[in-house]
């Protein structure tokens, strides 16, 4: 009796310190579902003027909304949010046969671990049967689903920016249904090369974090160092979670010019900290995937002088005028801001990276006539965005997509900056 | 008597020449590398760093273990636990200076950290002290995964940042001697193992309930025929542990970034290093965090950083295989037990 009433009491406490627990704004792995009242198809043949409901396409959409990686995946969820209010706003896509479509997106969070990220693309590709999936934060979750979606044959947009998310890294044969946004470590790779060259250094250390990203960073760092004939002296991997960096003493040991980090925050700022503490007079040079406030906060005082390839994301309002990015980007900076209710400090280029594929795969359902079955659709527009995605202003750089890149970025992409007094600064080659 | 000193001297000698072998290879690695005495001081000194936060997490297996015969896996969660609640209450927007609301900031870590252990062990083990012990384990485990889940829910995924508790700022002082740097927070977490060490000294030796305590681990039963309330005991260690556990995790976050899974590994390096104490030594507890601690580090420096845990947990099975009772002492209780 009275273990009954314990057990009872214990259960009671645990509930309040759930319900105390869940009081506060988390991100959830719930699906949300916005828009569509029925998806009610029309009679045919007694349809005038006025607009037509047509079938409601589906939009798989996951990112690492919880782990390691969440510093990406949260700007690209609440992107994936923006945009699913918008597209509610507007009552969906407008077909060439003016029949209107809602789109549902429907959002999962592969936890920044790659075996969530296959069983929620599973999910999305069996249960929830969507017409095309954009997602992957990082590019082990990314990777781990490229099998998945070509053999379920759905149009997939990667977020992450490893190459062998598009390509077969063995055969270098393209995957016929994979595509992604982000620029790449091999972007990046060639600015720190030459950077590197730019200040007459010759010998760089490379300290990357244990996982598809890290290793992708110090492949591409390697190669475009090596072909400079710059020579990467030390290379070691860290964890995440590491306390302490027995790496700092091999790179003094090592007597390199400068350090290579190829990670992203949080991890990156802690090799940064750590090597301004054991090495304070090496220069160090990050990777694109440190663009974002988190690199700052969580580096504070040791990111500065640091320098990194970035997108135009973080400094768009100091582009010139020309430029055919410039209004997109102010456009998303804007509708980030006033959709999050977050100041400039919540803007990242993750969440552009979203962006951009997320506009590919909504203008490409915006082509697709009715009356497609959803294999029909998901072939469709997986076509429309390998041929009719060209000169096409994204977030991330002006794209040109070809049946044999997937990718369809040039250098110019990524511009160079420096930390400066805690903020980014456009740092152009002439001013090394 | 003569076949003892023969098998204890070919140990020592045996243990003697696996030490003389590890040196050799460390020196060879490391010369490989090119390092020179100054690359070694430093990685032993910051392996002395986190094997401090090892002996402290491994007390509290060692107090818990003692008491109740439980190896207490959620003790991790307490070294959490700890560096979260006083991040939390630094990050309030509290008009007092800077210096006060962190000293509170460390306190709040502690005592909260301290009564969720009290809770823990009222909660869940109490309602299941007759079970057997391996269930009790199961349940820390439980109790480990809980508290990890609510601190993502509570604080999310993000890492955060403890002020340095010289400097209070992100940035510590930097003690800089011919190129070896000492960060100030090392000297704190140093200083603050030896006051915990001379406290639980004092307390064991000195005191009616460290007494108490210590009769429980000895002889649970004949304690109880004492007068010893063992129900009571189990209540104290899992505070205490709770305690340890968190001064661990605060002294730590400011030469990390404190994050709700940071509990796992400490909490697994921590039991490491009580084995290699023989679960049941405090001095023992101490001396198996540093040297592990000193151990990973030097091991990690001259190899790759990736390989940092293999060499943790290569040691727990050579202890676990050659010395169970322990690296020290001739413990007569220990895991095998």
């Amino acid at each position: 009796m009275k273990k009954t009433a314990f057990t009872a009491l214990t259960m009671i406490a645990l509930l309040a310190l759930l319900v105390g627990g869940c009081g506060t704004p988390v991100p959830t792995a719930a699906p949300t579902t916005p828009p569509p009242p029925e998806a009610t198809t029309p009679p045919e043949a007694t349809t005038p003027p006025e607009p037509v409901i047509g079938t409601t396409y589906k939009l798989g959409f996951f990112s690492s909304i919880t782990g390691p990686t969440s510093s990406l995946g949260v700007p690209e969820r609440n992107t994936a949010e923006m945009i699913a209010a918008q597209l509610e706003e507007a009552g969906g896509v407008t077909g060439p046969d003016g029949v209107i479509h809602p789109i549902e997106v429907i959002i999962y969070d592969d936890e920044s671990n790659p075996e969530i990220a296959a069983t929620v693309a599973s999910r999305l590709i069996e249960e929830d049967e969507v017409d095309a999936i954009v997602g992957g934060s990082g590019s082990g979750p990314s990777l781990a689903v490229v099998p998945l979606m070509q053999e379920a044959e759905i149009p997939y947009v990667s977020m992450a920016s490893s190459r062998s998310i598009i390509r077969n890294p063995e055969t270098a044969e393209t995957y016929k249904w994979c595509f992604k946004t982000p620029q790449e470590n091999f972007h990046s790779g060639g600015w720190q090369a030459a950077y590197v060259e730019g200040m007459g250094w010759d010998q760089v250390c490379d300290i990357y974090s244990n996982d598809g990203y890290g290793q992708d960073c110090l492949a591409q760092t390697t190669a475009a160092m090596t072909e400079k004939g710059i020579e990467v002296s030390y290379s070691d991997s860290f964890e995440p979670a590491d306390t302490e960096f027995p790496q700092i003493a091999s790179v003094v040991a090592s007597g390199c010019d400068a350090l290579v980090i190829g990670a992203v925050p949080p991890g990156a700022a802690l090799v940064t900290v750590a090597a301004r503490e054991g090495a304070p007079d090496l220069p160090v040079v990050l990777g694109h995937g440190v663009c974002n406030a988190t690199m700052i906060s969580a580096a504070g005082e040791a990111a500065e002088g640091t320098v990194f390839p970035c997108g135009k994301m973080m400094y768009a309002d100091g582009l010139p005028d020309d430029d055919p990015q410039k209004e997109l980007l102010l456009k998303y900076r804007e509708d980030y801001m006033a959709f999050t209710g977050e100041g400039p400090e919540g803007l990242s280029t993750f969440g552009g990276h979203a962006y951009d594929g997320l506009l590919w795969v909504v203008e490409a359902m915006g082509s697709l006539e009715e009356g497609l079955d959803v294999t029909a659709r998901r072939a469709a527009i997986r076509d429309y965005i390998e041929t009719n995605i060209t000169d096409w202003p994204g977030t991330g750089g002006v794209f040109n997509v070809t049946p044999e890149d997937h990718l369809g970025l040039t250098y110019e992409a990524l511009g160079f900056v420096k930390v400066e007094n805690g903020t980014w600064v456009y740092f152009p080659p002439e001013e090394w | 008597m003569q076949n003892i000193v023969r098998t204890r001297s070919a140990r020592i000698g045996a243990t003697v020449a696996a030490m003389v072998l590890l040196v050799a290879v460390v020196l060879y690695l490391g010369h490989a590398k090119g390092f020179g005495a100054i690359q070694y001081v430093q990685l032993v000194l910051d392996g002395i760093r986190g094997g401090s936060i090892y002996a402290l997490i491994a007390l509290g297996f060692v107090v818990v273990f003692n008491v109740t015969g439980i190896i207490n896996f959620a003790q991790g969660g307490f070294v959490m636990s700890g560096a979260m609640l006083a991040v939390a209450f630094n990050n309030l927007d509290l008009p007092l200076p800077p210096a006060l609301q962190l000293a509170l900031a460390v306190v709040f870590g502690v005592a909260g950290t301290t009564v969720i252990g009290a809770l823990v062990e009222r909660l869940t083990i109490f309602p299941a002290r007759h079970s057997h012990t391996l269930t009790l384990i199961i349940i820390t485990v439980g109790v480990y995964i809980f508290m990890q889940g609510m601190a993502l829910l509570v604080w999310g995924a993000n890492a955060y940042n403890l002020p340095a508790f010289s400097s209070l700022a992100l940035e510590d002082q930097i003690l800089r001697s011919g190129g070896i740097m000492l960060k100030a927070q090392s000297l704190w977490i140093w200083g603050t193992l030896a006051v915990v060490l001379v406290g639980l000294y004092f307390f064991f030796e000195r005191t009616i309930l460290g007494k108490a305590l210590r009769a429980c681990a000895i002889n649970r039963r004949a304690a109880e025929l004492m007068g010893i309330n063992p129900s009571r005991m189990s209540l104290l260690s899992f505070a205490m542990a709770a305690a340890l556990g968190a001064i661990g995790g605060v002294v730590l976050s400011p030469a990390t970034r404190p994050i709700y899974d940071m509990g796992l590994k400490l909490g697994l390096k921590g039991f490491i290093a009580a084995i290699m104490g023989g679960m049941v030594s405090s001095p023992g507890a101490v001396v198996g965090g540093i040297l592990l601690g000193v151990l990973e580090n030097v091991a990690a420096g001259v190899t790759r950083a990736g390989f940092k845990d293999i060499f943790a947990f290569v040691v727990l099975i050579l202890i676990l295989l050659f010395r169970p009772q322990g690296i020290i002492g001739g413990g007569e209780r220990g895991v095998e037990q």
